[in-house]
C-alpha cells in the first residue's frame, strides 16, 4: 500500500510542489484523483465510502504525501483528521450519511474552524456567537487561521451557544459554505502556500438545527479529543517534510565535492546526516506508537502530544541542517531544501504550539502518573 | 468471457543496478510490475467497465518474488490470479508453450501482453504466444475496440500505422499509448489481500526444458562523454547537431 501510495505521491504531486510554492493554487485537480484513491477518507468506514482503514496505515500514507508536498499533506490531514472524525465520532446517522461520503471522496473537502484572531492557544476566548433562534442557529463572529478557507464546501465551526458558561458554552456546527460567510483574502505564509489559509466571518448566518454536531455545550470537550488524532495526523506530516529533507541532504552529500572529496566523507557532514536520521527515525517510532495505541482504542492525549511536539521540532532540525548540507545551494529556490525548511516550521503552530504541547504532557504525567 | 493479462516483475526503472562478478546484482533492488504489463490489465479492465461482461486473471510465471506484482495486478482489479512459480529462467519460445496450455485449460479468449519484458527487451512472448495457441496476434498495439466476436485495433508498423481487424480468440500485445493505467485505490489494494492467488507448478502440464540457457549477463554502462565544443557559438551548434545527428543518433 504504501509503495502504491509513494509512487503516485511522487509521479503526480511531487513535481507540482516548486509551482504550487511560487504561484500557489489550491491543488484541486491532484485533490479529486487522491480522493479516487480513498486518501482523503482513509479512516472513514466503507459504508460512508471511505477507505476503512487505521490510525496506523492513515500516518504511514500521510507521511507519503508530505514527503511529496507539505501543502497536500496539510489539506489532507485537516479533511480526514477534523472534520470527518468528528462527524464520525458524534455526528448524527442523518449528518454523516450526507457528508462523509463526500468528503471521503474528496468531491469535497472539509475545514476545522476553532482559532480567531485574538485567540489560539486560549481557544476557549473564543467569541464567535451561536444564538438559537427557530429552526436553528445565526452565527457571527470572526475565525482565524482556516485551512482551505473558501475552498472547502464544509465547514466545522465551534461557537459559543452559552457565552457565560465558558469551555462548556461551545458547540459544535457543520456550516456548508454559504452566501452568508465572508472569507478573508488568502493569508501570504512563511510556506505552505497551497494550502490556503484564511479567515472566515460569519453575519448572523443562518444553520439549520439539525446540522448541530453532538449536543450543545459539547463541542470543546469533542474538539479536544478530535485533537488528539489530529495531532497524530502532525507528526506525520512532519516526519514526511523531515524525510523528504534528510534523503536530498544524503543524496547531495554523495554528489557534491569540496577539498576533492565527496563531501559526505567529511565527519562534519556524516554526523549531521547520522543526527538526522536518528532523529528521524525516532519522530517516525513515536507517531507509530501514537497511531497504534489510538488503534487499539487507548487513550493517547499524551502520546499524540508528544509524537507531535517531537516530530514538528525534529523537522525544523532537519529540514536546517538539510539547508546547511546544500551550502549556499541550500538557500537557493533551485534546490527543494530552503521550501522543506519553510514548509516544516509550521508543524510546531498549528494544531497546538509545542509550548501547549508541553503543557498537556505536563499536564498528562501527573494525571496518569507516568513511570 | 475470460481475459488473461500476463504480469512479469521487473527491476523498478529507478533502481539502480551494479554489475557484479556473474551478471548483474540485485540485491536491495526494488521490483515492480512491468508497466508494459500495467497496459493490458488496464484495458482489460476498461472493456470490462464499457459494459463487455469479462473475468479478468492475472497470470504470472516466474520466481516467488512475481507474487508482488500479481497483487498489484489484482488491487488495480483483476478478479483473480494464477502464479505458475519457477525459479528456472525460460526463454519466450518456452514460456509461451507453458502459457498456451494454461490459456487453453482457462478457454480465455483474449489475451494480453506486454509489449516488451523490461528488462529483457525480447519482445518475442506476445507473438510466440499466438503461435502457440494458433491465434491471430495484433503487436504494438495503441488503440483497441471490441465487437461481436472480432476485435478492431490499431497497432504501430516500422513506417507508421495499420488498422486491423481480428477474430476472437486473439492475443493482443500492449504498448505505450494504448492506454493510462489507473493507480490502485486504497480499498482495492486491501482487497487484493483476499483475491484468489493460485499456485501452479512448472511441470503442472508435462516436462518444461529451456530451449536456451542463459551463461552470462552484462548491462550497458553509461558514461558521459564530457565533450564540450569550443568556438563561435554558430559554428559550435552546427557540429552540435552534426554530432547529435551522425554520432549520437538522436535526431
Ligand atoms: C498555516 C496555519 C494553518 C492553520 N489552520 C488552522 C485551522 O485550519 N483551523 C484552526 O482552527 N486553526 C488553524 N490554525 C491556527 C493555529 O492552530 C494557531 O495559530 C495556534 O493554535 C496558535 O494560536 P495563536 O496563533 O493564537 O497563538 P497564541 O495562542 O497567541 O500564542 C502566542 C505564543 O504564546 C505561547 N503561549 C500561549 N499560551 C501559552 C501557555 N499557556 N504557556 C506557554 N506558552 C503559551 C504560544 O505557544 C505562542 O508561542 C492555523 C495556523 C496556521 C499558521
Amino acid at each position: 500500500m504504501v509503495r502504491h501510495v509513494r509512487e503516485f505521491a511522487q509521479a503526480e504531486i511531487a513535481p507540482l510542489a516548486p509551482q504550487l510554492d511560487r504561484k500557489p493554487s489550491f491543488p484541486w485537480k491532484t485533490l479529486k484523483m487522491m480522493g479516487e484513491l480513498g486518501l482523503l477518507g482513509i479512516l472513514t468506514p466503507e459504508a460512508y465510502g471511505g477507505a476503512g482503514l487505521d490510525m496506523l496505515s492513515y500516518v504511514v500514507l500521510l507521511e507519503e504525501i508530505s514527503a511529496a508536498d507539505a501543502s497536500h499533506g496539510t489539506i489532507m490531514s485537516v479533511t480526514n483528521g477534523l472534520p470527518q472524525q468528528l462527524l464520525l465520532k458524534y455526528g448524527s446517522e442523518a449528518q454523516r450519511q450526507r457528508y462523509l461520503p463526500k468528503l471521503a471522496s474528496g468531491e469535497w473537502v472539509g475545514s476545522f474552524c476553532l482559532s480567531e484572531p485574538h485567540c489560539g492557544s486560549d481557544a476557549a476566548a473564543m467569541t464567535t456567537r451561536a444564538k438559537k433562534v427557530d429552526g436553528g442557529y445565526l452565527l457571527s463572529g470572526t475565525k482565524a487561521w482556516i485551512t482551505s478557507g473558501g475552498e472547502a464546501q464544509l465547514y466545522l465551526v465551534l461557537a459559543k451557544t452559552e457565552p457565560s458558561a465558558g469551555a462548556r458554552g461551545v458547540s459544535c456546527f457543520a456550516v456548508e459554505k454559504t452566501e452568508g460567510m465572508v472569507f478573508g483574502k488568502p493569508e501570504e505564509k512563511l510556506g505552505q502556500h497551497a494550502a490556503v489559509t484564511t479567515t472566515l466571518t460569519f453575519d448572523r448566518c443562518f444553520v439549520p438545527e439539525e446540522n448541530l454536531v453532538g449536543s450543545e455545550g459539547q463541542g470543546f470537550s469533542m474538539a479536544m479529543a478530535s485533537l488528539d488524532s489530529g495531532r497524530i495526523g502532525i507528526a506525520a506530516l512532519a516526519v514526511g517534510i523531515a524525510r523528504a529533507a534528510f534523503e536530498a541532504a544524503r543524496d547531495y552529500a554523495g554528489e557534491r565535492e569540496a577539498f576533492g572529496r565527496p563531501i559526505r566523507e567529511f565527519q562534519g557532514i556524516s554526523f549531521k546526516l547520522a543526527d538526522m536520521v536518528t532523529k528521524l527515525e525516532a519522530a517516525r517510532l513515536l507517531t507509530h506508537r501514537a497511531a497504534w495505541q489510538q488503534d487499539r482504542a487507548r487513550r493517547v492525549t499524551r502520546e499524540a502530544s508528544m509524537a507531535k511536539l517531537f516530530a514538528s521540532e525534529a523537522a525544523a532540525e532537519i529540514t536546517h541542517h538539510a539547508v546547511q548540507i546544500f551550502g549556499g545551494y541550500g538557500y537557493s529556490k533551485d534546490y527543494p531544501v530552503e521550501r522543506y525548511f519553510r514548509d516544516a516550521r509550521v508543524t510546531e503552530i498549528y494544531e497546538g504550539t509545542s509550548e501547549i504541547q508541553r503543557v498537556v504532557i505536563g499536564r498528562q504525567i501527573f494525571k496518569e502518573r507516568v513511570r | 468471457m475470460k481475459i488473461i493479462t500476463i504480469i512479469k516483475q521487473v527491476p523498478d526503472a529507478e533502481a539502480r543496478l551494479h554489475p557484479a562478478e556473474e551478471g548483474i546484482d540485485l540485491d536491495g533492488v526494488t521490483f515492480v510490475i512491468d508497466g508494459m504489463d500495467e497496459y493490458g490489465v488496464e484495458e482489460a479492465l476498461r472493456l470490462r467497465e464499457q459494459g463487455f461482461d469479462a473475468e479478468i486473471i492475472a497470470v504470472a510465471l516466474g520466481p516467488q518474488r512475481y507474487e508482488e506484482a500479481i497483487r498489484t495486478a489484482l488491487a488495480l482489479g483483476a478478479d483473480r490470479a494464477i502464479h505458475i512459480e519457477t525459479d528456472t529462467v525460460l526463454d519466450p519460445i518456452t514460456q509461451a508453450k507453458v502459457l498456451s496450455n494454461l490459456v487453453s485449460e482457462e478457454e480465455a479468449e483474449l489475451v494480453f501482453v506486454g509489449g516488451k519484458q523490461a528488462d529483457w527487451d525480447s519482445a518475442a512472448l506476445g507473438p510466440a504466444l499466438a503461435e502457440a495457441l494458433g491465434w491471430p496476434h495484433s503487436d504494438w498495439t495503441t488503440k483497441l475496440d471490441i465487437g461481436a466476436g472480432t476485435l478492431t485495433v490499431t497497432h504501430d508498423t516500422d513506417e507508421g500505422q495499420e488498422d486491423l481487424s481480428l477474430p476472437l480468440p486473439a492475443v493482443i500485445t500492449t504498448q505505450q499509448g494504448l492506454n493510462e493505467p489507473r493507480y490502485p485505490t486504497l480499498p482495492n489494494i486491501m482487497k487484493a489481500k483476499r483475491k484468489e492467488l493460485k499456485k501452479l507448478p512448472l511441470d503442472q502440464w508435462g516436462g518444461v526444458q529451456a530451449k536456451t540457457a542463459v551463461v552470462g549477463e552484462a548491462i550497458q554502462v553509461r558514461e558521459r562523454l564530457n565533450r564540450v565544443i569550443e568556438g563561435d557559438p554558430v559554428e559550435a551548434a552546427r557540429e552540435l547537431v552534426r554530432l547529435l545527428r551522425e554520432e549520437a543518433k538522436v535526431l
